[in-house]
């Protein structure tokens, strides 16, 4: 009798406990966004529109205008996904259709390995190995090719130094590249066979099993699984941080240096002391809430519930 | 049951089973004129299970052969040795001669492309492709001849007129042909395969998943395709063998048994095992 | 036949085009795997050079003098541990809740939605809500700041593990339960979570893998500490923080540490990887 007692009072305890625990995960997101739009409020309120089109990011006279962070932070996702998603599909399709049998276990598998590698990682062998590299053998040689007042040379205006907008786009790509790659892999790994056979029965290249058939099939959740980069992509910070430069202003050109949001804020949050300071930076942070909960929403509600981590 | 990607299937058949001729066998020959492929001598393998052993059968001239026998005994194997859509599986592997009209298409240098343009298949379950209707039928058709609208278009009805599915469809056209129903999804594959005109036209199973009426209205089909295509189908059901088919040919644990005419193989069986299967003993 | 007119140039042209995208393929996936085996030879070179026993032993040093990374390392896996024991105690009872009680209805679906959300959430963004609820109101960088923030991004990871393994039960284990007279509560603890162990392990390693490489998160809740220190309300050294700013240090002993450090964790987050992948073909096998 006792035990029994014991039990139906330990049975609505631990399963209200379950529900405690999903509800906390739900709080926990609705409080990150309700705290970020509070904490940010004396910034957007103050400053109004210009928080978005100035560039003026001034912590001695303490006036914010977010324009550059987050144009940078657009413009280096873009073009990292410009960069990473063609590479990543063709990856893909490599490893689904082409590959040695005896490869493909070994190479989807060090894919894979890849995407969990930490962004500080990649953040450090971008600043060390990389820009040293790319400044001297791509920056120099192009800015030195193209003409100050054609088009090429407003484009690739900035100072050689291996640092700036583009190199932060390129190790952005490098790390989101394995996770695209990985995630469409399954994707078209989840095709059932006999779509394939059929397809190849009709007497179809590669190339048009690919096309025609393969891509069209997976196309909704291969968007989710883009958007998903992407929204990594917005997000990333160390990976970012190292290489960026970081000034304030709108980047000049692809070669210039620049800032995202999150590698103002990783920049600036713990030294900042002027409330208006802080606040600024928890605008941004709202900002960025706001793009990446968009991005991850799509993505995740393309992808379905089973895909991508 | 029939899911073949890259498994082997008959692992505890064929184990049984050392040697190769301890099978009677009865096999009809027919004149080499109306043979449109000769299997001669086939063995196949799931890695190091062999699920063929040494078939040799013809396909007729413009006829219908059906390959029925017990689940296991390699009948879909066969058929899919005979457009070697098996070769998208590393590990698969046929050894012994398939001729199509005088070529051994087993040979490495085969156009796999090309071989199957001209043998199509059409599988158990229907698959669709994610486009129109239209775009479905015209989808072979645009891989291998540059027609005009018009051409195009007329091909298409024609195709699905064959396979008797233009009445049901002729109004909707660009909708999406995942919005059929499981016949007419059927019934659109074939239409997709006719439409590149292929000269043979395999069938794995065609009318399991479908109702009694889409079976009827797919069987009308396959008789009528005859007249300029030569079909082979596998099938489990022996009364559809035997409405549908010219040929039958019984196969047992990865041999073939018996070979003949359908209404010889089901009236007057030569071998036991045979005799047994067609009048419902066992399979 | 008649119909096949020109079939010969198309067919060369189809070959073509085939070819091409072949070799367009290969092409690509070899990019991928150099770039990638590139950074990982650097990764070795910079990092073997600085890795001797010093770094497990002594402390961070001041610039010039020599040291260790022993009180990061520690404190990384205090922190880690923490931030895992408070994820794996939610994220169980979450996904739990989402795979035995929730009935699919629009909470539990929304429950699911923002745990996958939260999934790749950017982990800048919860170090900043951490500092809001801890850091702010304490008036104090501490490591009970950083591990709640780790704890965030763990969380999901656990969760999401523990309801997928969980549906992958068969009913019948569930009915075996209810029909011997044992309480849900008991046949969940005692015989679900039991069959399902491997996964939540699984899931949990990920998720320790995952958050023993953050950085941001910890930037401006743990913050970073120059000594040893296991006191929950004080910041506390920890790896990524130490590395980071050593690593854009101008001097050469920091820098060198910097890569010792990135090495360590690297190879700490693939060796986990790895033994997932062990632990979950060894499953699938039995």
């Amino acid at each position: 009798m006792l035990a029994q007692a014991r039990g139906a009072l330990a049975e609505p305890f631990f399963r209200y406990a379950c529900g405690a625990a999903a509800t906390a995960l739900l709080c926990a997101m609705g409080g990150l966004c309700i705290l970020l739009a509070i904490g940010g409020w004396p910034a957007l309120s103050t400053f109004g529109l210009s928080f978005f089109t100035s560039t003026t990011w001034n912590p001695v006279t303490d006036v914010y205008g977010g324009a550059g962070p987050i144009l940078g932070t657009l413009i280096t996702s873009v073009v990292a996904l410009l960069i990473a998603l063609p590479l990543a599909f063709f990856t893909a399709v490599f490893l689904t259709e082409f590959c040695p049998q005896f490869l493909r276990r070994p190479i989807g598998i060090a894919v894979e390995l890849l995407a969990g590698i930490p962004s500080i990682v990649y953040g450090m062998w971008g600043l060390f190995v990389f820009a040293p590299v790319f400044a001297k053998y791509v920056e120099a040689p192009l800015m030195a090719w193209a003409a100050p007042d054609s088009i090429w040379g407003k484009i690739f205006t900035g100072i050689p130094n291996g640092s700036g907008v583009f190199t932060a786009s390129i190790i952005l790509a490098i790390m989101i590249l394995p996770y695209i790659a990985a995630t469409l892999r399954e994707l078209f790994l989840s095709i059932p066979p006999r779509v394939r056979e059929s397809a190849y029965g009709m007497g179809c290249t590669p190339l048009e099993v690919v096309w025609s058939v393969i891509v069209p099939y997976v196309r909704r959740s291969a968007i989710g699984a883009v958007m998903l980069g992407l929204g990594r992509a917005l997000g990333e910070t160390m990976a970012v941080t190292f290489v960026i430069g970081n000034s304030h202003r709108l980047p000049r050109g692809l070669f210039d240096s620049g800032a995202t949001i999150s590698s103002i804020i990783a920049n600036e949050f713990a030294e900042a002391t002027s409330p208006m300071h802080i606040s600024a930076l928890l605008a941004l942070g709202f900002l960025l809430f706001l793009i990446t909960f968009a991005v991850l929403a799509i993505a995740r509600a393309l992808l379905g519930h089973g895909h991508g981590t | 049951m029939n899911d073949f990607a890259g498994k082997p299937f008959a692992e505890a058949y064929v184990a049984q089973q050392p040697g190769t001729n301890e099978f009677e066998q009865f096999v009809e020959t027919i004149p080499p004129e109306s043979t449109k492929v000769d299997i001669r001598g086939l063995d196949f393998f799931y890695m190091r299970n062999q699920a063929l052993y040494s078939v040799s059968l013809p396909v007729a001239q413009n006829a219908v052969t059906a390959i029925v026998g017990p689940s296991g005994c390699g009948k879909s194997t066969l058929l899919r040795v005979i457009n070697r859509i098996y070769a998208l599986y590393p590990g698969q592997r046929a050894e012994g001669q398939v001729m199509l009209d005088g070529q051994n298409i087993l040979d490495r240098s085969t156009d796999l492309p090309w071989l199957r343009s001209r043998v199509g298949m059409v599988f158990q379950q229907s698959t669709p492709f994610p486009m129109s209707i239209y775009d479905n039928v015209a989808f072979g058709v645009r891989l291998y001849e540059n027609l005009h609208k018009a051409e195009l278009s007329a091909r298409v009805e024609e195709s699905l007129r064959r396979s008797a599915l233009w009445e049901e469809v002729k109004d909707k056209l660009e909708t999406s042909a995942l919005g059929l129903s499981g016949g007419q999804q059927q019934r659109l594959c074939v239409a997709r395969s006719v439409a590149v005109r292929p000269e043979v036209l395999l069938l794995d199973e065609p009318a399991s998943a479908l109702d009694p009426i889409s079976t009827a209205k797919l069987e009308e089909t396959i008789v009528e395709l005859k007249r300029d295509i030569s079909i082979a189908i596998v099938t489990h059901n022996l009364q559809q063998a035997a409405r549908v088919s010219d040929h039958t040919a019984f196969m047992f644990l990865g041999r073939l048994i018996e070979y003949g005419s359908t209404e010889r193989v089901f009236n007057n069986p030569r071998t036991s095992k045979a005799a047994d299967y067609v009048t419902g003993r066992f399979g | 036949m008649s119909g096949f007119t020109g079939i010969f140039d198309r067919r060369g042209r189809r070959r073509l085009a085939n070819a091409t995208f072949v070799i367009v393929c290969t092409l690509a996936t070899v990019v991928a795997l150099v770039v990638l085996a590139i950074i990982l030879a650097s990764l070795l070179r910079k990092g073997i050079g600085g890795l001797d026993l010093a770094v497990f032993t002594e402390d961070t040093p001041p610039p010039g003098a020599p040291g260790g990374l022993r009180n990061a390392l520690l404190g990384s896996l205090f922190l880690c541990s923490a931030a895992m024991t408070i994820a794996v105690t939610v994220g169980m009872l979450a996904g739990t809740w989402l795979a035995e009680y929730s009935t699919d209805n629009w909470y539990a679906k929304t429950v699911r939605f923002i745990n996958d959300v939260l999934l790749s959430a950017p982990s800048i963004l919860v170090g900043l809500f951490v500092y809001v609820i801890a850091v702010r109101p304490l008036h104090s960088f501490s490591a009970l700041a950083g591990a709640l923030a780790l704890a965030l991004i763990a969380a999901p990871i656990v969760t999401r593990a523990t309801e997928d393994v969980l549906r992958l039960q068969p009913r019948a284990l569930r009915e075996a339960g209810a029909g011997l007279g044992t309480p849900i509560w008991i046949t969940i603890r005692r015989i679900l979570w039991k069959a399902s162990a491997g996964g939540i392990i699984t899931g949990a390693l990920l998720a320790f893998a995952r958050i023993s490489g953050e950085t941001a998160p910890l930037l401006f809740t743990s913050l970073n500490n120059q000594f040893f220190s296991l006191n929950l309300l004080k910041p506390i050294a920890n790896l990524p923080v130490t590395i980071f700013s050593f690593a854009l240090s101008p001097y050469e002993d920091w820098q060198r540490l910097a890569w010792a450090g990135s090495l360590l964790i690297a190879f700490t987050v693939l060796s986990i990887n790895t033994l997932v992948r062990i632990l979950a073909s060894k499953r699938r096998r039995t």
